[in-house]
C-alpha cells in the first residue's frame, strides 16, 4: 500500500489550513443563524478571493427523518440529472427531510443569486455546514456542479467542507460522484466518535424514543454554546448502542458483499433486518483527538470505518464512550486548531494492503499507518473488512483491464468485419438490412454469427456493470462511449432484422418493448449522458424497428409517428447517423415508403433521397 | 399470511426439526400457489436432530431454499450429532436424558441440581459411540441422515456460519471432539438461552485475536484463522489442520459468482456459430423438396456428414447448457441469475431449437422401447429447469393473440414427443379389443388432435410441422383413414357414436 505519511492536510489536499479553520468556525456559527431562520450564511471578507456560503442545522426529528425506515427518497433529476447510475439507469437515493430543505433554499432566499454573483466575481467558492448542515452544504455543492460545470461548462471548482455531517445519499450517489470526478471536491472532517455521521446507519424505529432529547441537546450546545446541558446517561447509551448494533448489521452485511460470499441466508436476512441505504463518499478525513488526521477516499473502507471505529474495547466502557459520542460532536474546532498545526497527517490509499495486526511492524513502513490505525481502534477483523474494501475496488480495476484488452480488441474486430459486410451491401446497391433480414447468401449468415459473438462481449461489459464491478468512472470513458455508438449504429439494425425476420414482435410485442436488448440501451445512454442529450433522444439505431411497426399499421392512423419519423431521418442523414443504403431500390423502407398516399409523398422531407 | 410480509418460524431440540418441516410445507405451499411471492420465510432452529437425508438436502440445495434455514448449534451439544449414530442400543438411557432436557428446560435451576441423571460411565459411553458414527459420517461423507442449509456453530470465541453440507459433517465432528473432558455435550443443549444473551451484544466490543504472532498477513490466511478461533478449534492443535482445510472446502474458491456469469457470456456466444448452424440446417430441412420438415429430417437421417454435424452441435450445446445448469445448482453463479432476461429467452430460444432434436434421436434410437416415452421418461433436467424458468419470466403475461404467420419455432418444445405418443395409440387402437381402454386410448387421441389443431390453428408451431411428408400430416392422414375405416365398418371396436369418442 502507498501510505503518505507526515505533512499538512493542506498540502495533500490543496486546501489551504487557514481556509479549514474559518469554515469549522464559520460551520458552527451558522447554526445560530439558522435557529434566527437565517437558512444560510455568505462570509466574504474584504480583499480575500473566497466566498462561503454556511449552512446550519435543524433540530427536530422531522427535520432528520421524514418517515420510517430511513427516511429516504429517490433524488429529483430535475435538480439533479447525474445523480444516477447511467447504463442501470437507477436513480441516486436521498435524506429526503434534507433534499426538501435545500430545495426551501434554494427557491426561497437569495442563494441563487449570490452564488451567480461569486461566479461572475470569479472567486474560490466554498460551501460548509456542520452535523445537519453539512447536507445542505453537499447537496449545494452538487447542485452547482451541476449548474455550472456540467451543464455550463463553467471551469470554476467549488469546494465543499463538511464537519461531524450527517450522511445524506446512498451508494448510487456515491457512484455517481465518483463517476463525474467530483469526489475531490468534498472533503467530509469525522472525529473518531462522533454519532452523527452514524445516525443514518441506525432505522428511525430503532431510535425513536431517543431521538428527539438527544437533539434537544444538540440543538442547545450547537444554538447556545450550553456548556452542561441535560442528557441522561442511560439515555445516551442506548442511543449509542442501538446506532451501534444497526452500524454493526449495515456494515458487516456489505462487507460480505464485497468479499462476495455467496451464501443465499445473506440475501433472505435483507428481508428481516432494515439495512440503511445510506453510504459515505469523497474524501473522509478521520480526526483521532491525538493530532492525528487520517484521510481515506475509499467510501467503502470508510463505511466500515464508520462502524468498527466505535467498537468498545470493554462492555463497561459503554457508558462513558456514549457520551462522548455526543460530546466529540461539537469538538472540531478544538480538535483541528490542534491537528492542522501538526505535521501528523496519515493517508490511507490502496487500503487492500493495510496491516492486520495493532502491534506488528514496529519498524516497517507500515508502521505510521498502523500507529493510525490503531489509533481508530480498528481489530483485525476491521482491517480485513477494510481490506476487502479496498480488495474490491482494485478488482474492478482488474475486471476494466481484462475489458480494455482482449474484449475491446475482439469487438474492434467483430465490428470491423461487419463494417465491410455493410459496405458490400452498399456496393451492390442493396440495403443492409434487407439482406440480413433475407439471409440468403453465406457472407449473410457469417454476419450474424459476428452479430451474435458481439452480442457475448458486450454483454460481458454489461454484466459487470450491472453488479458494479467495473470502476465508476467507465460508463464515461470516452473510448468506450464512442465503441458504444459505432457497434449501436451498426449492428443493432441487425438485431432489428433477426427479430422481424422471426417475428418475435408476435411472440413478445414490438422490437422496441421487450424486445430491445439491454446492450444497445446502455450505450445510447452513454451517448446521451456525455453529450447532456436528453433522455431517449438517440434512437437513431432504432430506425428500422420503426419502420417496421408503421409497415403494419395504417397511414391515416399513424400520420403523426410517420411524419415525425419523416424528420428524425432527414436529420439522421444530414448528421451521417444512418446510411445511405436505406434508400436503396426494394429495402423494406424504400417499398412501404411507397405505400404512402401520393399527396404525403409529393410534400415529404424524404422524397428527395428516393428515386421516384 | 394475510398481513405480514416475513415469518420467522424457530424451534428448540426436536421443536427445531418440526420448525423445520412447517417451513418447508409453506415454502412448497408458496412455490404452488405463487411463483414470485412477497412472503419471506426463515427457519431458525436450536440444537435440533437432524431432519432427512441427502436427498432432501440435495432437494432443498436445487430450490435454493438454504437460505431459508439456519440451524444454530452450540459448542459440543451432543441433539444435532445424535442421529447419525444407530441408537437401538441407547433408547433407555436417550429416555431419561429426552425427559432431563424437558425438565431443564421447564426449570433452570434443574439442572444444577440433577447433574447426575446418568452414570458417567454411560455418558460417556453414549458421546464415543455417537462420535465414532460422527468421524464416520464425516470421513466417508456419507450417512443416512444429512445436514441442509445453514449451521451457525457457536462457541465462547464466536460463531462462524456453514452452509456446505459435508463441510458441515466434518465441523460437527471437530466440535464436538474437541471437548471429551467436559459433559458429554448433554448440558450444553439447554444453554441456547445464555448464548442469546451473549451474542445479542458481541457487536458492541472490539474482537481480540489471541496469540497474534502465529497469524499469517494474507487477508484469505487471516479469515480462515479468525473463524477457527470464532469456533474455538484454534487451540486443538490436533485438529487445526484439518478443521482449516475443510473450511477452505467451504468457501469455495474461485471466481466470483458475478465474474462466471460475465465469463459465461462469452462461452455462449462462441457457442452462437453452433446453434446458428442448426438454425440454418432447419431452414434448409424445411425448404427441401422432400418436405419432410426439420423433425423428420433429423429422425430419418442418413449417414451424410451434414446431418452429424448437426448431431455433434446437439451435443456440443447440450454440454454446455448442462455445465450452465450445474454451476448454477453450486451455486457457482449469482442466485438472481435465473431472472436474467438474457439467460431466460436465450435458454427458452435453445430449447425450442433442440429439444425437437433431442426427441429425433431419442425415438430414432427406439429409447421409448426401453426406458418408456420421452415426456415422461427421457426428458432430459436441464429443459425442466429451463421450463420453470421460462415460467416465472412470463408469469404475469398474458395469453398472447394470434400469430399472423406461422412461428419461427414450435411453441412448444415437447410438441413431437406428443406426436409420438399419438402415434403409438393411433397404432394401439387398431388392435385393441378391450372396451375400456379403448375409451381410454380415443380419449388421448382425441385431446392430442384437439391440442395439436389449436397450437396450428394459432400458428403457434413452425411450418415444419405441417410438411406435407412430416410425422404429423401422416399422423393425421392415418386418423383420417382409421376414422373412415370406422366408419365402414361399424362393427369395429371404437366405432365414435358419442358415447366412445368424447
Amino acid at each position: 500500500m502507498k501510505t503518505m505519511e507526515g505533512g499538512r492536510l493542506g498540502e495533500n489536499t490543496g486546501i489551504r489550513e487557514e481556509l479549514i479553520r474559518k469554515a469549522c468556525s464559520l460551520a458552527l456559527k451558522a447554526h445560530k443563524a439558522a435557529s434566527d431562520n437565517k437558512l444560510f450564511v455568505v462570509e466574504k471578507s474584504r480583499g480575500s478571493a473566497e466566498v462561503i456560503f454556511c449552512f446550519g442545522g435543524s433540530w427536530s426529528v422531522g427535520d432528520w427523518f421524514t418517515k420510517k425506515p430511513f427516511g429516504e427518497t429517490k433524488i429529483s433529476l430535475d435538480l439533479f440529472p447525474s445523480l444516477r447510475s447511467i447504463g442501470n439507469d437507477q436513480i441516486a437515493v436521498v435524506n429526503e427531510a434534507f433534499l426538501k430543505k435545500f430545495q426551501l433554499i434554494l427557491e426561497s432566499t437569495t442563494l441563487r443569486n449570490e452564488v451567480e454573483k461569486a461566479v461572475t466575481g470569479k472567486m474560490q467558492i466554498v460551501f460548509t455546514g456542520h452535523s445537519s448542515g453539512g447536507p445542505l452544504a453537499i447537496l449545494t455543492t452538487i447542485w452547482f456542479l451541476e449548474k455550472y460545470l456540467r451543464a455550463e461548462n463553467n471551469q470554476i471548482q467549488p469546494l465543499c467542507m463538511t464537519f461531524g455531517s450527517a450522511l445524506v445519499g446512498d451508494r448510487i450517489f456515491s457512484h455517481a460522484i465518483n463517476r463525474e470526478n467530483w469526489s475531490s471536491h468534498f472533503v467530509h472532517f469525522i472525529m473518531r466518535s462522533d454519532i452523527v455521521p452514524r445516525i443514518f446507519l441506525c432505522p428511525l424505529s430503532s431510535i425513536e424514543r431517543e431521538l428527539q432529547p438527544i437533539l434537544n441537546f444538540f440543538h442547545k450546545k450547537s444554538t447556545y454554546f450550553n456548556q452542561e446541558p441535560e442528557i441522561k446517561p442511560h439515555q445516551a447509551l442506548s442511543f449509542f448502542s442501538m446506532v451501534l448494533r444497526n452500524a454493526s448489521s449495515v456494515t458487516s452485511h456489505a462487507a460480505c458483499k464485497y468479499m462476495e460470499c455467496t451464501n443465499l441466508l445473506l440475501e433472505k436476512l435483507t428481508n428481516f433486518i432494515e439495512l440503511s441505504p445510506y453510504r459515505p463518499f469523497g474524501t473522509n478525513v478521520f480526526c483521532t483527538k491525538n493530532g492525528r488526521l487520517i484521510v481515506l477516499k475509499n467510501p467503502d473502507a470508510v463505511f466500515q470505518m464508520l462502524f468498527y471505529s466505535l467498537q468498545l474495547s470493554s462492555e463497561s466502557e459503554g457508558k462513558e464512550f456514549a457520551q462522548r459520542s455526543l460530546m466529540e460532536h461539537f469538538e472540531y474546532q478544538i480538535e483541528l486548531e490542534e491537528s492542522l498545526g501538526m505535521q501528523d497527517m496519515v493517508h490511507l490509499d490502496g487500503v487492500e494492503g493495510i496491516p492486520l495486526f495493532s502491534n506488528r511492524g514496529a519498524a516497517s513502513e507500515l508502521a505510521t499507518s498502523n500507529i493510525a490505525l490503531n489509533d481508530l481502534g480498528l481489530s483485525t477483523t476491521a482491517r480485513l473488512c477494510v481490506r476487502a474494501a479496498g480488495e474490491l475496488e482494485k478488482q474492478k480495476l482488474r475486471n476494466q483491464d481484462k475489458i480494455d484488452g482482449s474484449s475491446k480488441r475482439k469487438i474492434k474486430e467483430a465490428i470491423n468485419l461487419l463494417e465491410k459486410y455493410h459496405m458490400d451491401c452498399e456496393l451492390r446497391k442493396t440495403s443492409y438490412y434487407d439482406a440480413f433480414k433475407l439471409q440468403k447468401n453465406k457472407d449473410d449468415f457469417e454476419a450474424n454469427v459476428k452479430r451474435q459473438e458481439l452480442a457475448g462481449y458486450w454483454d460481458e461489459v454489461l454484466s459487470l456493470l450491472k453488479t458494479y464491478q467495473l470502476p465508476d468512472e467507465f460508463e464515461c470513458r470516452e473510448e468506450w462511449v464512442e465503441l458504444g455508438t459505432r457497434y449501436r449504429r451498426l449492428v443493432e439494425p441487425l438485431d432489428i432484422a433477426n427479430y422481424y425476420r422471426h417475428s418475435l414482435n408476435e411472440n413478445t410485442g414490438p422490437y422496441m418493448g421487450t424486445g430491445r436488448p439491454a446492450r444497445y440501451k446502455y450505450t445510447q445512454r452513454w451517448r446521451e449522458h456525455a453529450l447532456n442529450l436528453p433522455l431517449k433522444s438517440s434512437l437513431e439505431s432504432c430506425f428500422w424497428a420503426e419502420v417496421e411497426e408503421l409497415c403494419q399499421g395504417k397511414f391515416e392512423e399513424m400520420k403523426e409517428r410517420v411524419l415525425h419519423l419523416e424528420g428524425e431521418i432527414s436529420k439522421w442523414v444530414c448528421d451521417k447517423e444512418i446510411g445511405m443504403d436505406v434508400f436503396s431500390e426494394g429495402s423494406t423502407f424504400v417499398k412501404w415508403w411507397r405505400t404512402l398516399p401520393y399527396e404525403h409523398r409529393i410534400g415529404s422531407r424524404v422524397a428527395r433521397f428516393i428515386d421516384c | 399470511m394475510q398481513k405480514s410480509k416475513s415469518i420467522i418460524i424457530t424451534g428448540h431440540s426436536v421443536g427445531g426439526t418440526t420448525a423445520s418441516l412447517v417451513s418447508l410445507w409453506l415454502l412448497s405451499y408458496l412455490q404452488q400457489t405463487s411463483i414470485s411471492s412477497p412472503l419471506s420465510i426463515l427457519c431458525i432452529t436450536f440444537g435440533s436432530p437432524l431432519l432427512g437425508n441427502e436427498s432432501l438436502s440435495r432437494a432443498i440445495l436445487h430450490k435454493k431454499w438454504s437460505g431459508n434455514f439456519c440451524h444454530v448449534v452450540l459448542g459440543n451439544d451432543i441433539v444435532p450429532r445424535l442421529l447419525f449414530a444407530p441408537l437401538e442400543s441407547f433408547t433407555s438411557q436417550l429416555h431419561f436424558l429426552l425427559q432431563y432436557w424437558q425438565m431443564s428446560m421447564a426449570s433452570p435451576h434443574f439442572a444444577e441440581l440433577n447433574t447426575q441423571v446418568l452414570a458417567k460411565e454411560v455418558k460417556a459411553e453414549l458421546f464415543l459411540f455417537v462420535l465414532a458414527h460422527v468421524g464416520e459420517s464425516a470421513r466417508a461423507e456419507r450417512s443416512s441422515y444429512w445436514p441442509f442449509g445453514n449451521y451457525l456453530f457457536c462457541s465462547d470465541e464466536g460463531e462462524i456460519c456453514v452452509d456446505n453440507a459435508k463441510a458441515t459433517v466434518k465441523m460437527l465432528r471437530f466440535m464436538f471432539r474437541m471437548s471429551e473432558s467436559g459433559d458429554y455435550g448433554i448440558k450444553e443443549h439447554v444453554k441456547y438461552g445464555d448464548w442469546v444473551e451473549k451474542v445479542s451484544s458481541r457487536f458492541m466490543t472490539r474482537r481480540v485475536v489471541e496469540g497474534e504472532r502465529e497469524y499469517s498477513e494474507s487477508s484469505y490466511e487471516a479469515g480462515l484463522d479468525l473463524a477457527l478461533q470464532s469456533c474455538g478449534i484454534s487451540r486443538q492443535v490436533s485438529i487445526v489442520g484439518e478443521a482449516k482445510e475443510c473450511l477452505k472446502m467451504a468457501r469455495r474458491l474461485g471466481r466470483t459468482p458475478n465474474l462466471n456469469r460475465a465469463y459465461l457470456a462469452i462461452e455462449l456466444s462462441k457457442k452462437t456459430p453452433i446453434r446458428a448452424q442448426i438454425e440454418w440446417y432447419k431452414r434448409c430441412c424445411d425448404e427441401s423438396e422432400d418436405q419432410m420438415g426439420y423433425y423428420d429430417s433429423f429422425k430419418q437421417r442418413g449417414a451424410s456428414k451434414k446431418h452429424s454435424k448437426i448431431n455433434m452441435n446437439r451435443i456440443k450445446l447440450a454440454t454446455f447448457w448442462d455445465e450452465v445448469i450445474r454451476k448454477f445448482d453450486a451455486n457457482e453463479l449469482p442466485h438472481d441469475f435465473d431472472k436474467g432476461a438474457k439467460w431466460v429467452y436465450t435458454s427458452q430460444f435453445y430449447k425450442l431449437l433442440v429439444e425437437p432434436l433431442d426427441i429425433a434421436e431419442y425415438y430414432r434410437t427406439n429409447m421409448h422401447r426401453v426406458k418408456g416415452h420421452y415426456v415422461e421418461h427421457g426428458r432430459e433436467r436441464r429443459y425442466h429447469i429451463m421450463d420453470k424458468w421460462w415460467r416465472a419470466h412470463n408469469s404475469n403475461l398474458e395469453e398472447n393473440n394470434k400469430r399472423s404467420k406461422f412461428a419461427s419455432l414450435t411453441q412448444d418444445s415437447c410438441f413431437w414427443a406428443r406426436l409420438e405418443e399419438a402415434r403409438d395409440w393411433v397404432h394401439d387402437v387398431r388392435r385393441e379389443r378391450d372396451g375400456r381402454k379403448l375409451t381410454f386410448l380415443w380419449e388421448n387421441i382425441h385431446n392430442f388432435d384437439n391440442y395439436s389443431r389449436r397450437l396450428v390453428d394459432r400458428k403457434e408451431v413452425s411450418i415444419d410441422v405441417l410438411a406435407e411428408n412430416s410425422s404429423y400430416s401422416r399422423w393425421m392422414e392415418d386418423l383420417r383413414d382409421l376414422k373412415s375405416q370406422l366408419h365402414y365398418f361399424p362393427q369395429l371396436p371404437g366405432f365414435f357414436d358419442g358415447g366412445m369418442v368424447p
